[in-house]
């Protein structure tokens, strides 16, 4: 997890994810990527299939909250991949 | 056949049922339970929720005796209800959704109830009494739609009786509302308190502010008991609920009522709701704790009669919402 602070002094976070399979990180992806963050939130957060999310944020507070609540999200998708996969086929 | 598994989260309690053409193969439930003079925090919940939801999910399935691959629709409630346990549930949702090959649909956790209700009880045009710690509504059928004939406009009457056990620090195990009825039923006086229905709507915000004032001076002088102040907070909110159902029956000309929520599994309430539609010749129908409190069933009946016709929720538009109203749904099952 990288941290930095981007232009306008808005800080912003970088994580990557690895996946076993393709397969698991775009079912991870649609599971975490809904619910969106509170719009006035000041902060915004991208979700890419390649295992990668940006988080952009007026302020560390609200960057903590946000990554913080994504990872507990992210265990909780995981841990049911683990209890109730693999992927049926298709 | 069509099978539906369902996953509740939206307050306290956390339950996954599998309904198969309106039978309830299972239906395991768990509720965080807090100490007494403490209500349940959003984070909090969320945290319950998520220890213990996949445990719950193999029970609900081994319980039916059914595997992944029987099952035709995976529902979850969608809203309204506190946004961190909503999401927790829904999470677990999409993702078995998705590794089970099948369509996910969010169910509006009102209508769960309400669809509940008539799976049981097999009453065919209710009047609902829908009450609950979240939610206070009376509604009714019409053209494709729940309407909201009355309701709250403040907090639920679940929460003034939840928040009343606080001041009073009743226990919260099983629930605060089933131990204020316990306790009420050994009051011998009646206090008079606010009474507060205002044309189809009530408040009750009002009455737990003057109970919370009063209740602490009333017992300490020795003046009541706390089983008189359960028992006269009890008619009094129940007083009203009965008034307003009736109101909205008389309107509809509806001759059955439907007590659905939490709260309706209180078989005082239930009783008189019952005498008031005797008076009318009209029928009270209404399910015990299993049924009325929430729980999976109730979002797989839901979601079995939205999936058959024809509702799915796409993933990106599987967000959860904290507000939902009954009335945003278009009842695309009934006549």
């Amino acid at each position: 997890c990288r941290i930095c602070v981007a232009e306008r002094g808005a800080i912003c976070s970088n994580l990557e994810v690895p996946f076993p399979s393709e397969c698991l990180a775009s079912i991870a992806l649609n599971s975490l990527a809904p619910d969106r963050e509170p719009r006035r939130g000041g902060i915004t957060k991208e979700l890419l299939v390649t295992g990668s999310v940006r988080w952009t944020a007026d302020e560390a507070r609200v960057l903590r909250v946000s990554v913080g609540s994504f990872l507990d999200h992210l265990s909780l998708v995981l841990e049911t991949m683990e209890a109730f996969g693999p992927p049926a086929e298709q | 056949m069509t099978v539906v598994i369902g996953f509740e989260g939206s307050a306290n309690k956390i339950g996954v049922g599998i309904v198969r053409d309106g039978e309830v193969l299972s239906n395991p439930r768990r509720t965080y339970v807090t100490p007494p003079g403490q209500g349940f925090l959003p984070s909090e919940t969320a945290r319950h929720h998520r220890a213990v939801i996949l445990t719950v999910l193999q029970e609900a399935l081994d319980e039916a005796a059914i595997t992944p691959a029987d099952i035709d629709c995976v529902a979850y409630t969608k809203g309204p209800g506190m946004g961190a346990p909503l999401v927790t549930v829904a999470l677990v949702a999409r993702t078995v959704a998705q590794l089970w090959g099948k369509p996910l649909l969010g169910v509006n956790h009102c209508i769960g109830h309400i669809e509940m209700g008539r799976l049981i009880t097999h009453a065919s045009d209710p009047t609902v009494l829908y009450v609950s710690g979240g939610n206070t509504q009376v509604i009714a059928y019409s053209e494709r739609r729940y309407r909201i004939f009355g309701e709250t406009i403040d907090i639920a009457v679940g929460n003034c009786l939840d928040r009343f056990a606080r001041v009073l620090k009743i226990s919260n195990d099983p629930s605060p509302g089933y131990n204020i009825e316990q306790m009420a039923k050994k009051g011998t006086q009646y206090i008079e308190l606010p009474y507060a229905v205002k044309g189809m709507d009530v408040s009750f915000s009002g009455i737990l502010s003057y109970v919370e004032e009063a209740a602490h001076k009333m017992l300490d002088s020795g003046n009541c008991t706390a089983e008189d102040l359960c028992f006269s907070l009890q008619e009094t909110l129940f007083s009203m609920l009965v008034e307003i159902t009736e109101r909205a029956m008389a309107h509809c000309g509806s001759q059955e009522v439907l007590i659905v929520g939490g709260v309706g599994c209180n078989l005082r309430l239930q009783e008189m709701m019952d005498a008031m539609c005797k008076e009318r010749g009209a029928k009270l129908f209404a399910t015990d704790e299993r049924f009325c409190i929430d729980n999976g069933a109730m979002i797989a009946q839901a979601g079995w009669e939205m999936f058959r016709s024809g509702h799915v929720t796409k993933m990106p538009d599987s967000w959860i919402t904290q507000r939902y109203r009954t009335d945003e749904v278009e009842v695309t099952w009934r006549d």
